[in-house]
């Protein structure tokens, strides 16, 4: 297990927002490919800062960060697009573009690498049924609900076959039957080869799943169950 | 399969039905909202921007084209004058400088007024049959030359000078250089007016491109997010200020060329006035020079706009 490569990996990283104290310390963590990590830990721990640095959103404000085997925090600017198209996020507040359709914002990571419009139609289709959307397809964000708005956001974060995966709360606003079948497909495209981090507070979900979970807490990041010895 | 072709199709509509609202788009809906660019004042801005550099184009053209008129027929014609003390002395001073110059390379027509013309000029003044009483009026020659001879006058001149005493040539030299550095002063500020109108559009796109992003700060922030490089945001919003530049490039153009069309008529309705006004006429060639104002407008509009937004984007993470 140890053998595959390196996603993510922080030494001794800290992020600070501005002028506050650090939200995250000393954070110090690898990731290796085909790993799965639960990332919990209590409201306002930071689960989603440390998200944040890992999709190139903040840059931690000290220590070292790797991504996919790159310097991350030394890297040109011209470099982040390419490493952030090979990581897909499903967003605590799914951050859908309001004026486009469920379509367009699935589509919206292939349009961005270019990819030309017949490449992806199909896949963008197949993964909007996937999710039960197959019938709001043109549905604009303003009308769609919580939980079928975290399935688009789902469906983006996918629909690009990423090397990792990230997802916030994935969870949050669909029903206990769906919130299953989410991890299930986290865990299926896991073995297919991503690495995943799923930030959750579903203690229950997350027992059921039975994945090493990293635990957030006083700014710091530490192993709290059968990590299979990884890292 | 049928499945799959049904989604294809679903797909196929998601993808088109948008593309009504863009004109010049086609596939998905624009990456960046219509209130993005402030789409209408923008328009309107830039109407006017390009209406006052299509005025500034056309000035230009005008002085220009009025200048090289007045000048070449300045230049092609220079005049002798020849004074006496009498009437006698004049008209041997006018035989022996016709005989000069008919004599002359590059005297392509001479013709000298009679003193009864030149009477006729000043009557008006100094009432009829008054004027020989009064003044010994110098007679004039009127001089077609050619532009070779016109470069070189100093042989001719010192040949009626030696043939004829009274006899001195004028050139125009002084009219035709003031002329000329009139034209050109009024080319200067013309150009420079286009030029502070470009620079106008350029801080109006600035300012526009810098207040679309602010107001699209979230959805900058997710095609980030999903990978989109600087290039592609900021040549999907040159792409939106092009349309809205050429758009109110294109109302500019229009309303300027009406307001020139107007302007010759007046002109035109003025009537004697025909020598002495430029010609407001619009040529051919003169609208395809006046259709570059827009086009540089829009082009400024829209390049400013790409370069706005990769240096306000370079700052980012
Ligand atoms: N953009 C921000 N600016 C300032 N403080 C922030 C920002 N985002 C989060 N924080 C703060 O950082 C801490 C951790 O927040 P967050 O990472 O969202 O926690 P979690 O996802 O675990 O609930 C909180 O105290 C929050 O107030
Ligand atoms: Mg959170």
């Amino acid at each position: 297990m140890n053998a595959g490569k390196e996603i993510v990996r922080f030494e001794k990283a800290g992020l600070a927002y501005e002028e506050a104290p650090e939200t995250l310390s000393d954070i110090s963590m690898t990731l290796r490919e085909g790993e799965f990590r639960f990332l919990t830990g209590p409201s306002g721990a930071g689960k989603t800062s440390l998200l944040k640095m890992i999709y190139l959103a903040h840059k931690p404000t000290r220590g070292r960060f790797f991504l996919f085997g790159e310097d991350a925090m030394e890297a040109p600017r011209e470099a982040l697009p390419a490493l952030r198209r090979r990581i897909g996020v499903v967003f605590q507040e799914f951050r859908l573009l309001d004026h486009f359709t469920a379509y367009e914002n699935v589509a919206l990571p292939m349009k961005v690498a270019g990819v030309n419009q017949n490449q992806y139609r199909e896949d963008v289709s197949e993964l909007l049924n996937w999710v039960g959307l197959g019938d709001r397809m043109d549905a604009k964000p303003a009308t769609l609900s919580g939980g079928e708005k975290q399935r688009v956001a789902l469906a983006r974060a996918l629909v690009s076959k990423p090397d990792l995966i990230l997802a916030d709360e994935p969870t949050g606003n669909v029903d206990p039957a769906m919130g299953e079948r989410i991890m299930k497909l986290f865990v299926e495209l896991n073995k297919l080869g991503a690495a995943v981090i799923v930030a959750t507070h579903d203690l229950h979900l997350v027992q059921s799943i039975g994945k090493p979970v990293l635990r957030i807490a006083n700014g710091k990041v530490t192993r709290s169950a059968g990590a299979g010895g990884a890292g | 399969m049928t499945q799959a072709e049904e989604t294809k199709k679903r797909g196929k509509s998601a993808g088109d039905k948008p593309a009504r609202r863009g004109l010049f788009r086609r596939g998905t809906a624009p990456l960046l909202p219509e209130a993005g660019a402030a789409g209408a004042p923008l328009t309107a801005v830039i109407a006017v921007m390009s209406f006052l550099a299509v005025l500034a184009m056309a000035t230009l053209l005008i002085v220009n084209h009025a200048a090289s008129e007045w000048t070449s027929a300045l230049r092609s014609e220079i005049t002798v004058q020849v004074k006496g003390a009498s009437a006698e002395d004049i008209s041997n001073g006018v035989e022996a400088a016709m005989r000069v110059l008919n004599d002359t390379d590059g005297v392509l027509e001479a013709t000298a007024q009679s003193q009864k013309d030149s009477a006729a000029l000043l009557e008006p003044w100094l009432g009829e049959g008054n004027v020989e009483a009064f003044l010994t009026i110098p007679a004039i020659i009127e001089v077609k030359a050619s532009p070779a001879l016109r470069d070189n006058l100093d042989l001719l001149r010192n040949r009626l000078a030696a043939a004829a005493p009274g006899a001195s040539l004028d050139d125009h030299a002084r009219w035709h250089d003031r002329l000329a550095s009139a034209a050109r002063s009024g080319q200067a500020l013309a150009f420079g007016v286009f030029l502070l109108v470009m620079g106008a559009a350029c801080a109006i796109s600035i300012f526009a491109a810098r207040a679309g992003l602010a107001a699209n700060h979230e959805i900058v922030s997710v095609l980030h997010l999903v990978g989109a490089t600087d290039a592609f945001i900021a040549a999907e919003v040159q792409r939106r200020f092009f349309i809205l530049g050429l758009r109110g490039a294109l109302i500019g153009l229009a309303a300027a060329l009406a307001a020139l069309v107007l302007a010759g008529l007046a002109v035109r309705a003025g009537g004697g006035a025909d020598n002495f006004l430029p010609d407001l006429r619009l040529g051919g060639w003169m609208v395809l020079w006046l259709v570059t104002a827009p086009i540089a407008t829009c082009l400024v509009t829209a390049l400013t706009a790409r370069l706005t937004v990769l240096n306000t984007l370079s700052k980012q993470y």
